[in-house]
């Protein structure tokens, strides 16, 4: 059993949460959840049972029905401070008709660059580009960097997706299922470099993951939504106590 | 009994056959056939029309005058070689001068229509942001380009300053109802992971919105300055400048055979600017690179083009 020592704030607390999209229809309740930094949660469960859903409300994307939700010190519908929360949605997000770089940039932009006032674009920042090349290469994408994404394979923009929230260097990676469409070695590649940040950058990883066996290895804790509740798998050996 | 059961099923096809679409399509010309006989008091006038076009066709129109290629008595043509001087033509200024207007209008009217279309989108701003661009650009294009030529007019005198206004206006109008559709149809999960990360409104109009869109916004860009053009030769008419007010001019004095010519001209023009434009529209609205048209392929028929 791993223990949070008691002072450490949650990354993500959900109290009495209702998520859907119609209020007289609610797709997930969670009673209570609390992810802390440096932990790796995965979310499992049936097709369609709001998985995606619970992630965006999360991600700020939506509202609750009910209940609140805390996301990097901050109460919904106030949103987390610029390029603290990395966000890779199922359907990854991609500027299609642009170049890897440009894609990989965005996240870099919104971790390491500030808007100017007022005008609200960014001067082009010489680290921000340096994150990016960086991000770029950990996903062994250095000969595509100016390829449009649309000419990528379906894996191969899994890995742009995954480089641009590591560009970012965010507090919480929520992540709707980024290790389908791979292969076996390019999975244990890209979850390798998304551990190794998590762990060495003392950040969360909250993931959804229809694969539990695949769930189960990666993660700290596994939460499964059954029948419109979260329900606590406790994982072996380095599962945390919840408390749902 | 039988005569009841055969009015009663008459009934009933009658009545699956409106319902169905070819019933309704049916209606609805038949209702249109009505209201056009309602409109003409004279039928006999539509018959004497073919007789009348002949006429007109054989003693006025045909055959084209081809002096309207030939350099204008004054000011003196000083173009050399003197091959060229076809360029001192009435035909050639207004023609050049309605591609200016149409190619300049489009510029302008692009670079307004893109931050108000990109306001109008409600899939970017709330409807109290939107729906007031929407209006805007509602307002500019509910008058056809004449109106507003005739407007510009009155404004800053005749000549091609009134004729870029006037489609500059137009150009917002019409081509920001193009983007702002074509901004609303783009997929909502680059937005989605704009927003989740905390780009800003403006950065993302800059960083996913206007790349993920730009094919879109090139080919409406593209399309827009064929529409132009093909209204610039119009706008000419009430004084906006262009080939428009030398066939005005013909028209007034009765040479229609200056006129067809002007028209034969256009009709080339037109057809050369639209297989241009379906060439490079095509470098925008192809998925790859492997399929774009030749330039064989878009000005020769299919069957010599193999």
């Amino acid at each position: 059993m791993k223990n949070i020592p008691s002072q450490i704030e949650p990354i993500i607390r959900l109290n009495d949460v209702l998520i859907g999209y119609k209020e007289d229809e609610p797709l997930v309740q969670i009673p209570n959840l609390e992810i802390f930094p440096g932990e790796i949660v995965a979310i499992a469960g049936p097709s369609g049972v709001g998985k995606s859903t619970l992630l965006k409300t999360i991600a700020g994307l939506m509202r609750p029905i009910s209940g609140s939700v805390e996301v990097c010190g901050k109460s919904n519908p106030d949103r987390p401070d610029r390029g603290r929360l990395g966000y890779v949605p199922q359907s990854l997000g991609l500027v299609r008709h642009a170049s890897v770089l440009h894609n990989v940039m965005l996240g870099a932009d919104a971790g390491h660059n500030t808007p100017i006032p007022f005008i609200g674009v960014c001067l082009p920042s010489s680290l921000a580009k340096k994150k990016a090349i960086e991000a770029i290469n950990s996903m062994g994408l250095e000969e595509k960097i100016s390829e449009p994404i649309r000419r990528l394979s379906g894996g191969q923009q899994r890995r742009v997706a995954t480089a641009r929230t590591l560009a970012q260097c965010p507090e919480l990676i929520m992540a709707d299922e980024f290790l389908s469409e791979l292969d076996q070695e390019t999975i244990d590649m890209v979850l390798g470099e998304v551990t190794r940040y998590v762990k060495s950058s003392n950040a969360a990883l909250l993931v959804v993951e229809h694969d539990i066996t695949r769930a189960k290895m990666m993660a700290d804790r596994l939460l499964v939504i059954d029948d419109g509740r979260v329900n606590p798998f406790i994982t072996e050996p380095t599962a945390l106590e919840v408390n749902i | 009994m039988n005569n009841i059961d055969n009015a009663k099923n008459f009934l009933n096809v009658l009545f699956d056959s409106l319902r169905s679409w070819l019933g309704i399509c049916i209606f609805i010309f038949l209702f249109s056939i009505v209201l056009f006989d309602q409109m003409i008091h004279d039928w006999g006038r539509a018959s004497q029309g073919i007789g009348n076009l002949f006429t007109f066709f054989n003693e006025s129109l045909w055959p084209p005058d081809w002096s309207v290629l030939e350099p204008q008595a004054y000011p003196v043509c000083t173009v050399y070689p003197t091959f060229m001087d076809f360029t001192c033509s009435t035909a050639w200024i207004g023609m050049s001068e309605t591609i200016k207007i149409a190619f300049v209008s489009t510029v302008f009217g692009t670079i307004l229509s893109l931050p108000l279309s990109l306001l109008a989108a409600r899939n970017l701003n709330p409807p109290w942001v939107s729906y007031p661009s929407r209006f805007l650009l509602a307002a500019f294009r509910s008058l056809p380009s004449i109106i507003w030529a005739i407007f510009f007019v009155i404004l800053v005198g005749f000549g091609p300053l009134a004729g870029v206004l006037a489609m500059t206006i137009y150009t917002v109008g019409y081509l920001g109802k193009l983007q702002y559709e074509a901004i609303e149809g783009m997929t909502k999960t680059p937005l989605d992971a704009s927003e989740a990360v905390g780009l800003s409104k403006f950065e993302t109009a800059i960083n996913v919105v206007i790349p993920e869109s730009a094919n879109d916004l090139i080919s409406q860009a593209i399309f827009m300055f064929e529409y132009n053009f093909r209204h610039g030769t119009v706008i000419g008419i009430v004084g906006a400048g262009g080939i428009g007010y030398y066939i005005n001019l013909y028209l007034k004095f009765l040479q229609y055979d200056k006129v067809i010519a002007y028209l034969i001209i256009i009709f080339v023009v037109v057809l050369i600017i639209d297989f241009i434009s379906i060439k490079a529209r095509s470098y925008f609205t192809e998925e790859t690179d492997f399929q774009r048209p030749t330039w064989k392929s878009v000005f020769l028929p299919s069957s010599m083009n193999k």
